[in-house]
């Protein structure tokens, strides 16, 4: 709100050209530190700049990236959904048990329809029902746990091996990783749906005010029942990737995924508020995310500290922008 | 909040405050009407549930959950949530254990207690003076605090060996009561009393309802946030001690996922996540009901991956019946209004 109010109003006066800069500084601020921080890592560290490592970061970064892209809507609509790391441990398992019967193409389209369907009944829980997003999201994961648990027999690892679908997983496009490329897709089509589409406004409205959009004669439960769809894709679709890279599946491979994809779209600028929301944000915060994990390993830092330094940053990330704006209010 | 659609006419708006504090008491009891079908039925189904023994390991294990919950319900209640309740729960249990090898336990639970009270003051701090958002700030907490909680103790687990009256805390009785319900029932009240009774709990309601307003009304926004993550920080290092007495042997890796529990028994209890009010009766019902459920599982056999599927079943049960009770009752009222 702070930002926003103070980088309008830098913009609109025309005051000073600093001025100018430091609000396009704190606007794009996200993405000005994730490619200081690359600068400053590949600088300091030879293997941290070698290809390999690079395509390495943008290969992990899509597993959460793409999740992010829908909680992105579903955040806008005023929501969110706790259920995906089950939801994502579901469509692992199911695409080991039908892959080897039913071959890549029909598993992969198989376990997409699962997840959005999946997002449809998370988004009927909390809409008809009317249960809060926190409980039934959560209800619904400890459920889709529960079923992958119950398919594998316990928290057992299955593997799986095609020669088409581990493409998906380990498979280069030019320079760039496959699942990484599918990312900037879902990113792609998640932008047109939020900022040029009829639906997108209607998200926006709906996280804006749910009264004054009920009010406007909005299909407000249609609108946030199809936010849970498109996250429920999404996640499918982290999940075959995720899935392709691993070879394999069990019910736990996402533990945590949940807050992770969460923790990409705040820490990418979205409020969890709703009503407006920023996707070039959370596309640059699963980058950030990645490149501080893949750091932590390559800089040799002990497991233990990663969890101090990985937390350390997500706070010093947000803080300095914090600062920023503050120093951009009081001039 | 969204119960009544139809908006009533002027001369209805004396009947319908008197309706709405009606709604309000059958939402604090809402999950104590389930609490009771749950022990009721969980009493009939499986044997052995209702016996001394058992419920006084379920009261232990709802009390430590209900503790947490507690202090989690004011973060709500200010639109707020605190991620990092897990990972201090485990961080102050470790320090109550290893300082019960240097010092007395009093010292020890003390120095726990400021642990916990430190770090949440930590958190309101970030959230407040940078103007962070509450779900990443606790959220890397949640992480920096696990992380410190491994490298005290290397991995390892840390057993408490002498001073084994610290046990007490778990096992003892006053009055055939097991003293960590005592200690949530002494939270409880103290609690509940500072969210009524108090300008402090009267500000972070008025926080989380309308922050502008409460801007506007001169409220220091700053210190309440600071001193309502204080508090959570001092009931999950209350948790954090009780665990620590119940099993008498902590590692690291300890409470996760204990945070969601935390809000969950909140939200369950009636605390709307956006803010304005807290319900406490309704978080110790709450948290009570979990641990009657998780009980009864275990005591019919219920193999864990179910056990799962239960839980996620009746939880969402449990809340699509309460929204259409209240909905019933706000109906009701409303025409009669």
């Amino acid at each position: 709100m702070n930002l926003r109010q103070a980088t309008s109003k830098g913009i609109g006066d025309h005051r000073s050209y600093g001025m100018a800069v430091i609000s396009f500084l704190t606007r794009y601020y996200i993405q000005f530190l994730l490619i200081l921080s690359v600068l400053i890592l590949g600088a300091l560290n030879p293997y941290f700049r070698s290809p390999a490592n690079l395509q390495n970061i943008l290969l992990q970064a899509s597993f959460a990236g793409i999740g992010a892209a829908g909680m992105t809507l579903l955040i806008v609509s005023g929501a969110f959904d706790l259920s995906v790391a089950g939801l994502l441990g579901l469509c692992g398992v199911m695409i080991c048990q039908l892959l080897p019967s039913l071959g890549t193409v029909l598993t992969i389209l198989i376990t997409l329809f699962l997840g959005v369907l999946l997002g449809l009944l998370n988004g009927l829980v909390v809409t008809k029902l009317r249960i809060p997003a926190f409980i039934a999201t959560l209800g619904m994961m400890n459920i889709y746990l529960a079923l992958a648990f119950i398919w594998t027999q316990g928290s057992r690892v299955i593997s799986v091996s095609a020669p088409g679908f581990d493409t998906l997983g380990t498979g280069m496009f030019g320079a760039l990783p496959v699942p990484f490329l599918v990312m900037i897709l879902t990113y792609l089509v998640c932008y047109g749906i939020l900022n040029g589409s009829i639906y997108g406004r209607c998200l926006r409205a709906v996280g804006s005010s749910e009264i004054a959009a009920r009010t406007a004669g909005l299909p407000v439960d249609l609108i946030r029942i199809l936010a849970f769809a498109i996250v429920g894709g999404c996640t499918a679709l982290a999940g075959v990737f995720l899935t392709a890279e691993l070879s394999s599946a069990s019910a736990i491979m996402a533990t945590g995924y949940e807050l992770t994809v969460i923790a990409v779209v705040v820490l990418g600028g979205t409020s969890l508020k709703g009503g407006e929301g920023t996707l070039s944000g959370s596309f640059t915060g699963a980058l950030f995310f990645a490149v501080i994990s893949t750091a932590l390993n390559i800089l040799n830092v002990g497991a233990y500290w990663q969890y101090v330094v990985t937390g350390v940053f997500l706070i010093t990330a947000l803080g300095v922008q914090a600062l920023r704006t503050y120093v951009l209010g009081a001039e | 909040m969204s119960n009544f659609r139809r908006l009533p006419s002027v001369r209805t708006i004396f009947e319908l405050s008197h309706a709405t504090r009606l709604v309000q008491v059958a939402e604090s009891l809402g999950v104590f009407v389930l609490l009771v079908i749950v022990v009721v039925g969980a009493s009939i189904l499986a044997p052995g549930f209702f016996t001394y023994t058992n419920l006084t390991n379920t009261l232990i294990t709802a009390s430590i959950t209900a503790v947490t919950g507690l202090g989690m319900t004011f973060a709500i209640a200010m639109g707020g949530f605190d991620l990092s309740v897990g990972s201090i729960q485990v961080l102050t249990a470790i320090v109550a254990a290893g300082l019960l090898s240097i010092v007395d336990p009093a010292l020890a639970i003390l120095g726990a207690l400021l642990t916990g009270l430190a770090i949440g003051l930590w958190n309101g701090i970030l959230i407040s003076k940078l103007r962070l958002p509450a779900f990443v700030v606790t959220f890397g907490m949640m992480s920096v605090v696990r992380g410190i909680a491994l490298l005290v103790t290397q991995g390892q687990s840390v057993m408490i060996t002498n001073h084994i009256e610290f046990g007490l805390l778990n096992n003892g009785k006053i009055f055939g009561l097991p003293v960590p319900f005592l200690i949530m029932i002494a939270v409880f009240i103290l609690l509940s009393l500072l969210l009524k009774h108090t300008p402090f709990g009267r500000h972070t309601c008025a926080i989380g309802g309308n922050r502008s307003a409460a801007v506007a009304s001169g409220i220091n926004i700053d210190r309440v946030t600071i001193s309502v993550f204080g508090l959570v920080g001092v009931t999950a290092a209350i948790s954090g001690v009780m665990l620590a007495s119940q099993l008498m042997i902590v590692d690291a890796t300890l409470g996760v996922g204990f945070e969601l529990q935390a809000i969950t028994v909140s939200v369950l209890g009636g605390t709307s996540l956006s803010g304005g009010h807290g319900n406490l009766v309704g978080t110790v019902f709450a948290a009570l009901l979990l641990a009657t459920i998780a009980s009864a599982l275990n005591i019919l056999k219920v193999i864990p991956f179910y056990q799962y599927l239960a839980l996620g079943v009746l939880l969402i049960f449990a809340l699509a019946i309460d929204t259409a009770r209240r909905a019933f009752i706000a109906k009701s009222l409303l025409s009669r209004a």
